[in-house]
């Protein structure tokens, strides 16, 4: 796609570069100049040359046998990019256009053929076994919320008491007797918090403890703090690793650590949601805090501040507005955490599907899913309000010197709300600080051997083995989900949809079909695809797909709406035709933005499908979940949770560099 | 020849762009449509093509009735009228070649143009009106790394690839400097005396209208308020086109 004019042109030159190319792949690019392209080539063999005989010895994928010679026919493929690498070489030095569609296609191959096998993809298993697919989706249609009483009138469930909560007769608390409001032994209702009721409080916890810890770490991991104390730059790159890699093992494998230190339950699930949590505010405030105006520090200062009127004065004022605005996002996302954390830790709605699925009772499962749905795009919406009104400010224009907060009516009716909230949350979430300073001798265990690490070879292979499911499985399923998102993100933007009252109807029910299937988890859509495929990776990527394609709907079709139409105008004005515009004015604008988000995608991908094995689909999650903590086998756990890390930071930074280079 | 009849465009908000306009464009002509921002050049000029549907009147262009036409003959009207924008609408993303081919979209086979196939005679061609706006070494740069004045070069490159009789030009400088300003109006004026293409470009500077313009026009508030040449524009038709506030300024 890229060409280059201004390289030197003649021919000895090519030649030589084409001779450069054909030793070392990429290097003749390199030489002319072009640095992305040269070591993408020179990455896409190495990777290959990995790839290709490990999954011939231990899968024995795309096998051939010739005569006595047994190989893989992907070397073939191989040497085709090779040839295309020396062709290209030689186009770019002569200055002639030189399509890199063809390389991108045949490293796509060779990478997907694997994918494809090592993900055990059963294409038949959907179609032979399409009747478990309708049973599910009947449920799914059908979940157990409402049901006929005797006098034929729907009632709500004993299911969604569970999950909504009930209100019963019960004894009125001690704390009413007391006070002498009711006599003792009262009979009052009182309102019984269900199971997603719990998960909110498990959330809501979560953000404010995350928070509270995250404001002073993320001091020592700003590089502009921790210039001016003694030692500082050791504390801010020990700082930023340990936050990156808190970051990177996900809640739910914290949450199998978490059990063992405190016990299953709802505390164990504030906890893991807290951890990681702290980790990914703490970066997010320090780069905040990195980004601090140091104009008004020195302007106060300057006045003859001390030190705790310029933090006061200079420093917080800048930096609550974006604080607040993280915390919400986080209150977000801990809030879909919370959902699944109780999976292994306890506690919540998470705990609450294991229990339906060990039932085999899937109207019930649906209940909750549609439970968690309603929840989560609830928060979604507040959570995103919230924080566009603190990107905008309130600017009040108003002569009235402004009250003290503590003579409004309002003020004060938010601060009694908002501390029986908390006190609720509190005490629903079981927190038991006693609990911390008590651990289990198992988990003193686990302490001593998780970070001497198992290296047998027999451990090694089986991690490796299966990181390199869990990678290829992300990768499938962000394929599948996005290429399927495509058509209907188009339906989904604003700006194609706006037509006529049919088209604002597509463009609703698709937003909502977005908004439902991304508000769910993939580790919770597995259970649907064991159902269907059986369990594995299939199954895990297909639940990973079904997610991918409600974020990447979204996102898509947001590119879409951001598009500019002045090009769509021009194009239109010489007469061309709608199709024509759409190709020559539309295409080019969101096609990057698309690759950009696939990729971002795949990366978030990755750290989901670490988990999904826990519930059965495949990857190096089952490998944690089924093989090592349930016999204790601690080092060899640390062992995969060290490889997930170093992989999730890979992704993280490629991914990152990446997507800069596609803008 | 182009003519408007009785041209009105009232948006579905209510807003009235075009009350009532009536006047003629003969062949060869370099007509300047001048008025503050909001009296309705804009949407004037987007009545011509048709990029924006007019609420009635009608449009007469060489006898074909452009108001009237079903969509394939519309195509065909547009593909001989070409415009330019004060954005300049380019994509960004693509490179200078591609945008000024775009151009002939409205001539080539639809499916060949899909896989991004323009005959040889095409390329020539865009090459060639390239090196005539001084261009012919950004072919292969992606549009977005040229200068404001330079992309509204490869917008006249474009407007120049579909051989038009008529140009339509919206404000083509006024996201420009100044000095960038006369430059690109005089590839207009050479456009229109080289090529006997009729210009039809909105200004906001009245010292460019007496330049480069052999006519006027004037809107304000949506109506027509001034036709002639444009050293008729004296003081007091000047205070009624722009308002009794409004001074004349001159650039370089």
């Amino acid at each position: 796609m890229k060409s280059s004019e201004t390289l030197p042109t003649h021919a000895r030159n090519a030649l030589f570069v084409a001779f450069l190319s054909l030793m070392i792949p990429g290097v003749g690019q390199l030489y002319l100049k072009q640095r992305g392209r040269g070591s993408s080539i020179l990455l896409a063999v190495l990777a290959q040359a990995c790839l290709i005989p490990w999954a011939l010895n231990n899968l024995k994928i795309a096998q051939v046998t010739m005569g006595r010679v047994t190989t893989s026919w992907l070397w073939f493929v191989l040497l085709l990019f090779w040839i295309w690498n020396v062709d290209d070489a030689h186009n770019i030095a002569q200055g002639k256009p030189s399509p890199s569609f063809i390389g991108i296609f045949l490293t796509a191959l060779v990478i997907y053929v694997i994918a494809w096998q090592v993900t055990d993809v059963r294409l038949d298993r959907l179609i032979t076994r399409f009747g478990n697919a309708l049973k599910i989706l009947n449920d799914v249609i059908h979940p157990d919320l409402f049901t006929r009483n005797a006098s034929g009138r729907w009632v709500p469930s004993e299911n969604f008491g569970y999950i909504f909560g009930i209100i019963q007769s019960q004894p009125a608390p001690d704390i009413l007797v007391r006070m002498k409001l009711v006599p003792a032994g009262t009979l009052i209702p009182i309102y019984q918090a269900g199971k997603i009721v719990e998960t909110i409080a498990l959330g809501l916890m979560a953000t404010i403890f995350s928070t509270l810890l995250a404001i002073p770490l993320s001091f020592f991991a700003a590089r502009n703090i921790t210039a001016r104390i003694p030692g500082g730059t050791v504390i801010y790159y020990a700082m930023r690793a340990i936050l990156n890699v808190v970051r990177a093992i996900d809640t739910l494998i914290w949450g199998l650590i978490v059990v063992l230190w405190v016990g299953l339950g709802s505390f164990a699930a504030v906890i893991a949601l807290t951890i990681h949590s702290v980790a990914s505010l703490g970066k997010l405030f320090s780069e905040e805090v990195e980004h601090i105006d140091p104009g008004p520090i020195e302007a106060v200062t300057a006045t003859g501040a001390n030190l705790f009127q310029t933090i006061r004065y200079a420093v917080i004022p800048q930096i609550v507005p974006s604080f607040l605005g993280y915390t919400l996002l986080r209150w977000d996302i801990n809030m879909r955490a919370a959902t699944i954390v109780g999976m292994v830790a306890g506690g919540g709605i998470g705990f609450f599907v294991i229990e339906t699925l060990r039932k085999s009772a899937y109207d019930q499962y649906a209940a909750a899913l549609w439970a968690i749905a309603i929840v989560v795009i609830i928060v979604d919406y507040v959570s995103a309000r919230w924080r566009e009104r603190i990107a905008v400010g309130t600017m009040q224009v108003s002569v009235a010197k402004p009250r003290p907060f503590y003579t409004s009516l309002r003020a004060w009716f938010y601060i009694v709300i908002g501390t029986v909230a908390f006190i609720y949350c509190w005490n629903l979430s079981g927190i038991d600080l006693k609990a911390l300073f008590e651990p289990a001798p198992t988990f003193l265990q686990l302490v001593r051997s998780f970070v001497s690490f198992n290296l047998d070879p027999e451990v090694t292979n089986a991690v490796v083995m299966q990181m390199t499911v869990t990678i290829f499985q992300a990768l499938l399923a962000t394929t599948l989900g996005a290429l399927i998102a495509i058509p209907f993100s188009f339906l989904a933007a604003r700006n194609l949809m706006g037509r006529n009252r049919l088209s604002v109807g597509i463009y609703y029910l698709t937003r909502s079909l977005f908004n439902i299937l991304r508000s769910i988890e993939a580790i919770l859509y597995v259970a649907i695809f064991f159902y269907w495929v059986s369990f594995g990776p299939f199954a895990g990527m297909l639940a990973l797909a079904i997610t991918t394609f409600g974020l990447i709907g979204k996102l898509f079709s947001e590119a879409i709406e951001n598009i500019d139409s002045g090009p769509l105008e021009a194009i239109t004005a010489t007469g061309a035709t709608r199709f024509q515009a759409i190709v020559y004015g539309i295409l080019p604008q969101i096609v990057p933005p698309f690759v950009s988000y696939a990729i971002y995608q795949w990366d978030i991908n990755v750290r989901m499908a670490t988990i999904v094995g826990f519930a059965g689909g495949g990857g190096i999650g089952s490998l944690l979940y089924n093989n090592y903590f349930p016999f204790g086998e601690y080092r060899s756990a640390g062992t995969a949770v060290a490889l997930i890390v170093i992989v999730v930071a890979i992704m993280d930074f490629a991914s990152a560099r990446l997507r800069q280079a596609l803008i | 020849m182009l003519r408007v009849e009785h041209l009105t465009k009232v948006y579905p908000n209510g807003t009235v762009a075009l009350r009532d306009v009536n006047f003629q464009v003969e062949d060869g002509e370099f007509l300047a449509v001048i008025g503050l921002s909001g009296s309705g050049k804009s949407t004037l000029l987007r009545c011509i093509n048709r990029l924006i549907e007019p609420t009635s009147g009608k449009i007469i262009w060489n006898d074909m009735d452009v108001t009237a036409a079903p969509a394939s003959e519309l195509r065909n009207i547009r593909r001989q009228i070409g415009m330019i924008f004060q954005q300049f609408n380019l994509v960004k993303r693509s490179t200078v070649l591609t945008n000024v081919l775009s151009g002939r979209l409205g001539y080539v086979n639809p499916y060949q143009s899909l896989f991004n196939y323009f005959s040889s005679m095409d390329q020539q061609r865009a090459l060639e009106n390239l090196k005539q706006l001084g261009l012919e070494d950004k072919a292969h740069v992606r549009a977005d790394s040229l200068s404001g004045g330079q992309q509204q070069r490869v917008g006249i490159a474009r407007a120049l690839m579909q051989e038009p009789k008529l140009v339509l030009a919206d404000e083509p400088v006024a996201s420009l400097d100044p000095v960038l300003a006369h430059s690109i109006l005089k590839y207009l004026e050479q456009m229109n005396k080289e090529r006997k293409i009729t210009v039809l470009c909105s200004l906001h500077f009245l010292d460019l209208v007496h330049r480069y313009a052999t006519r006027a026009i004037a809107l304000k508030e949506g109506q027509l308020v001034f036709q002639g040449l444009p050293k008729e524009i004296d003081d007091a038709q000047f205070k009624t086109i722009y308002g009794q506030e409004a001074e004349r300024v001159t650039i370089v």
